[in-house]
């Protein structure tokens, strides 16, 4: 039996070689910040709800691409990125509520609760791998989802509420910065971008650097990097506690624009639904990832008034898995590389798959 | 006192052959196709909505409990071939796509087709009233379903180790190249694998649909636990899932006397422990996927 | 009546601030001017009047069928009223909020702020409903017809001027009942609920106000939220040698706890009595006759035999093909709220339209009832009801056995 890290060595290896970025990649990312900051008053003016919705996508692509980084990235698959998620949520609604709502306080905060989590989760489970990593931080992401739903630490530490149970913490306050009006939507969606894009230009050089090289090495070929003498389970766990950090970034941007934390941000839903995400986006890719998590936000908010978007969310994760195999990103770039291959590509793609089910 | 101990290891038992049923598919696919089924508890939910429609039309438990799996494997056989089929040899994260695209897909078909009410399977007359246990009244249902069920975990077990069909599938796990130079299509193999997990699946969520509403979300509500029970056991052992399954079974009943609300920590806690310890579960040989 | 004209409806340019409670949104926004107008905006053009209605409500998942049936009862009402109140013409946006707590908030922000309705119907889950509470302050656009969640804290926490339960709170459906067992059933009692919010606050009323009519509670069972099988704590149950048991559990954990109440022969030993949704329209096809004999407590039985009921049940089978259920009454109820907050402030204007409401009485099916000026909390008949064997389509159905008039809830420190 061939472990699925065999076969991303064998077949997914990322087509811009060992940058996570090409330089026409990076310029058309920047160009893309630079319009969704530009399109925001338009936004504004013409249908503000919009704000929210992509407020809610760009969050949701931070948090895919925390979880690109150790798993595409890295090659570790987790399955409980939500309880990084979830406490640096947690983590902002109650510092907001009890000690201050100042976000240069607060968001550290929240990045430092992702960082710690993921490191004590990381550090009990690097030994398992494959799927069995998976299941591992499954298993802790679900602890922490009772131990939230029933309020554990209130009976803990004899309080009357810590985490308010299964109705969570509500009327949280958003932040304040330098004075600005974060009820004012625009404002709070260019905290977000810039966060987000500080995170991706951050998280990118990172992967560029030697540390993100070693990573890279071990998703390719775990035991030769731990021949040459790098300690590999300590790359896993400090790879996995930065990951969390920017998980933990994410929940503590995102309580305080829904004014609530609840013990459903810790669920595996949330874990399960981010690694959709991330395989429907392209993994290892970075920007596929992000895009795939706004698409999926953007395509449940839409279809959430027909009755049957189930039906149609599930018929594209099937079509994407069956025609196009390395998610959107791969679309993209054969897109990009030489549309008329690609016109054929597809072509070939959908003979292949008529002919394989004939059998 | 006696008597609730009786109770609560009846009802592991019971609880525990039942997710056996479920987590035989489930860990046989693995084994054999490298997939992660996340439709899996898609498939069972679908039998208990099958066997509810049987029963309400026909008015017949018994034909329900064998129509209704039979009518699972055929959504299996289609899943199987148009859609897996095409991609063995692919990294198998992407079945995780895939089995989720499927899940969500069934989750609201069923909700198209039947709506969000609650259902059951009215209790066969046969099958109605209680035993007595000692001092225990216990429902004959409830042992109808441990009696069947163990039957037929011993009976599948038989099969997957003497059968022809379970040497196949055996020796296809093991090399497949071998099964195919000796002229066996592996792929037909390999679909009934996928069909026989489904059937087993689909009957789970009949036995279960007498004594348990039958509602959109049961799927999603027993996936997590079935995994739980194929990972400690060891990806693709089937031993190693129904010692499992009744371990988590006995887990879960005697866990509601002591913490009701703590159980589920207590499953996920165990299912930590079980892999800080033997990080490939009980029984896995296979460093897997 | 205010009046829509087109520059009201786009534009948010400019230093959009959120506005002070006393002005309403659309109020400051009248000040500033048109830009833009997108598709979304075709209820704008020309100056059409509309009102919107925006159901925040779960079309999917479990509680479906709850969402479908609140619909389908304000429909009813719209229908009856050719689609208009007041004279103007009512457009409804359904948003599902699922079962996730999150999407409750997002739903509720899309249908003020995007669509900006007049009237938000919903929610189902009171998780929802807590933590849909300050957006629905923080944009003070419209009046919130709260169809089911239940939880009292929405009005000692939130107590908004916008919130008017048109359905029940879960003091009303379990402390009411407190007494009627004491004086009709048993002595002692053992309390069994499902480990949650809701199911927590139910028995914690049940067991003051029993205790209060001089009963003794002799053991509490607390199963977990969504358990399947409920064996062991029927053994606790049964242990507890209660005469009878007060039960809070809903939708499918209903089913599975009469279904396994009934299997171990308790019904025979214990009277089972709870809150009504233990035993409502939803759960009853399911639990069949494992429910015969056992009480609960709601503000509505389909089988109320008035004039108004029977009518109201006659034109929902009619309409749907299907039967009225209480929450298709708390949908009907909403729209005839709805109406009369628009017919007495004479326009959508939320603050006035919130100011009309209260002490208002609707004549609903249910029986008459009124908000409390103070807590917007409803003032209504309660009724015990039985499960019976029926001949109609289904083999069980609720019988009122007794009606307990004119119920008023605690104020929870909430004064408007």
């Amino acid at each position: 039996m061939q472990s699925a890290l065999e076969y991303i060595r064998q077949r997914d290896a990322p087509q811009t070689g060992n940058q996570i970025l090409s330089r026409p990649g990076r310029l058309a990312l920047v160009a893309g910040l630079l319009v969704l900051a530009a399109v925001g008053p338009v936004i504004q003016s013409v249908q503000p709800f919009w704000l929210n919705l992509l407020i809610r996508m760009l969050t949701f692509a931070l948090l895919a691409l925390s979880l690109d980084f150790i798993f595409g990235y890295a090659g570790l698959l987790s399955f409980g990125h939500a309880a990084m998620y979830g406490t640096g949520g947690y983590a902002a609604a109650l510092l907001i509520t009890d000690v201050t709502a100042s976000a240069l306080v607060v968001l550290p905060i929240a990045i430092l609760t992702g960082v710690v989590t993921a490191a004590v989760i990381g550090w009990l489970s690097v030994r398992a791998r494959g799927i069995y990593f998976a299941m591992l931080t499954l298993a802790f992401a679900q602890m922490l989802y009772v131990v939230a739903f029933t309020d554990l630490p209130a009976t803990i530490v004899a309080a009357e509420t810590v985490t308010g149970g299964d109705n969570g913490l509500y009327g949280i306050q958003l932040y304040e910065l330098f004075g600005i009006d974060f009820r004012d939507r625009l404002n709070y969606y260019y905290l977000t971008l810039g966060i987000v894009a500080l995170s991706l230009a951050g998280l990118v050089r990172l992967a560029n650097s030697p540390f993100g090289r070693v990573l890279q090495g071990i998703r390719e070929n775990e035991e030769r990097v731990e021949f040459v003498g790098y300690d590999v389970q300590r790359y896993k766990v400090i790879a996995f506690s930065i990951s969390g950090g920017f998980a933990g970034l994410a929940g503590g941007l995102y309580v305080p624009f829904q004014s609530a934390a609840n013990p459903g941000l810790l669920h595996w839903t949330v874990s399960g639904e981010l690694v959709v995400m991330v395989l429907l986006g392209g993994m290892g890719t970075f920007w596929g990832p992000m895009l795939g998590a706004g698409l999926v936000v953007l395509l449940e908010d839409r279809l959430g008034g027909v009755a049957s978007w189930e039906i149609i969310l599930g018929g594209l994760f099937v079509a994407v898995v069956i025609f196009a195999p390395r998610g959107l990103a791969g679309v993209i770039v054969s897109f990009r590389n030489d549309p008329r291959a690609a016109v054929g590509q597809a072509r070939r793609a959908i003979e292949n798959y008529v002919e394989t089910v004939r059998g | 006192m006696v008597e609730t101990i009786l109770r609560a290891t009846l009802l592991g038992l019971q609880l525990g052959v039942t997710l056996a049923l479920i987590a035989a598919g489930l860990t046989l696919i693995f084994g054999m196709l490298d997939v992660i089924n996340f439709a899996h508890g898609a498939l069972y939910m679908l039998g208990a909505y099958f066997g509810a429609v049987i029963a309400a039309e026909l008015g017949s438990f018994w034909l329900a409990l064998v129509l209704a799996p039979l009518f699972v494997g055929v959504v299996g056989a289609a899943i199987e071939v148009l859609s897996l089929r095409p991609l063995y040899g692919r990294n198998p994260l992407y079945h995780i796509l895939l089995t989720f695209g499927f899940a969500i897909m069934i989750q609201g078909t069923v909700l198209q087709v039947w709506g969000g009410q609650a259902r059951r399977i009215a209790r066969p007359d046969l099958l109605t009233g209680s035993v007595a246990i000692g001092s225990l009244n216990y429902p004959l249902y409830r042992l109808f379903v441990l009696v069947v069920g163990t039957i037929l975990i011993v009976a599948i077990w038989l099969a997957i180790e003497r059968s022809n069909f379970g040497i196949l599938m055996r020796a296809s796990a093991h090399d497949t190249e071998m099964v195919n130079a000796l002229g066996i299509d592996v792929s037909k193999v390999f679909t009934g694998v996928f069909v026989f997990g489904a059937v087993l699946a689909g009957l789970a969520g009949v036995l279960l649909a007498v004594s348990r509403s039958v509602n959109p979300g049961m799927g999603m509500g027993i996936i997590i636990e079935a995994f739980v029970i194929v990972v400690i056991g060891g990806l693709g052992s089937f031993r190693g899932a129904v010692y499992t399954a009744l371990l988590i079974g006995l887990v879960t009943s005697y866990g509601a006397l002591i913490a009701p609300t703590l159980t589920e920590l207590f499953l996920f806690g165990l299912m930590a422990v079980v892999l800080m310890i033997k990080p490939n579960g009980f029984f896995g040989t296979t460093e897997a996927a | 009546m205010v009046r829509r004209p087109t520059g009201e409806c786009g534009n948010r340019a400019g230093s959009n601030r959120a506005s002070t409670p006393t002005i309403s949104r659309r109020q400051y926004l009248a000040g500033s001017a048109a830009v833009g107008v997108g598709s979304a905006f075709a209820g704008c053009l020309g100056g059409e009047d509309r009102l919107t209605v925006g159901y925040a409500l779960p079309f999917t998942g479990t509680y479906a069928i709850l969402g479908e049936s609140i619909v389908n009862g304000f429909e009813l009402y719209l229908e009856q009223n050719d689609g208009e109140i007041d004279g103007e013409e009512v457009e409804t946006i359904e948003r599902d909020t699922e079962a996730d707590t999150n999407r409750g908030v997002d739903v509720t922000r899309e249908l003020l702020v995007e669509e900006q309705v007049d009237a938000l119907v919903g929610p189902v889950s009171s998780a929802v409903a807590i933590t849909m509470m300050q957006t629905i302050e923080n944009e003070a656009s419209a009046i919130w017809l709260n169809a089911n969640a239940g939880d009292y804290r929405v009005t000692e926490e939130g107590c908004l001027n916008y919130h008017f339960r048109t359905s029940f709170n879960d003091w009303q459906t379990s402390a009411p009942l407190a007494g009627w067992v004491y004086n009709n059933v048993a002595d002692t009692v053992c309390l069994a609920y499902a480990d949650y919010a809701f199911g927590q606050n139910s028995k914690n009323f049940f067991r003051e106000a029993f205790e209060d009519a001089g009963g003794e509670v002799v053991a509490e069972v607390g199963a977990p939220l969504g358990t399947d099988d409920y064996s062991t704590y029927l053994g606790d149950i049964e242990n507890s040698g209660a005469d009878a048991v007060f039960s809070f559990f809903a939708g499918s954990d209903a089913v599975n706890y009469i279904t396994d109440f009934a299997d171990y022969g308790l019904n025979e030993e214990m009277t089972q009595t709870g809150s009504g949704f233990l035993l409502s329209e939803d759960t009853l096809p399911a639990q069949g006759e494992a429910a015969l004999g056992m009480y609960s407590l709601l503000h509505y039985a389909p089988t109320q035999e008035t004039d108004r009921n029977t009518e109201f049940v006659e034109n929902y089978r009619d309409a749907y093909d299907s039967s009225a259920n209480v929450y298709a009454c708390q949908g009907y109820d909403s729209a005839q709220a709805f109406a009369a907050a628009v017919e007495e402030s004479g326009g959508s204007d939320p603050n006035e339209m919130a100011d009309a409401l209260g002490g208002t009485e609707l004549d609903s099916p249910r029986g008459s009832f009124r908000f409390n000026p103070e807590t917007h909390e409803p003032i209504q008949n309660l009724y015990v009801r039985e499960v019976v064997a029926s001949d109609g389509e289904q083999p069980v159905e609720n019988q009122v056995v007794e009606t307990i008039e004119g119920v008023e809830s605690p104020s929870w420190g909430c004064s408007l």
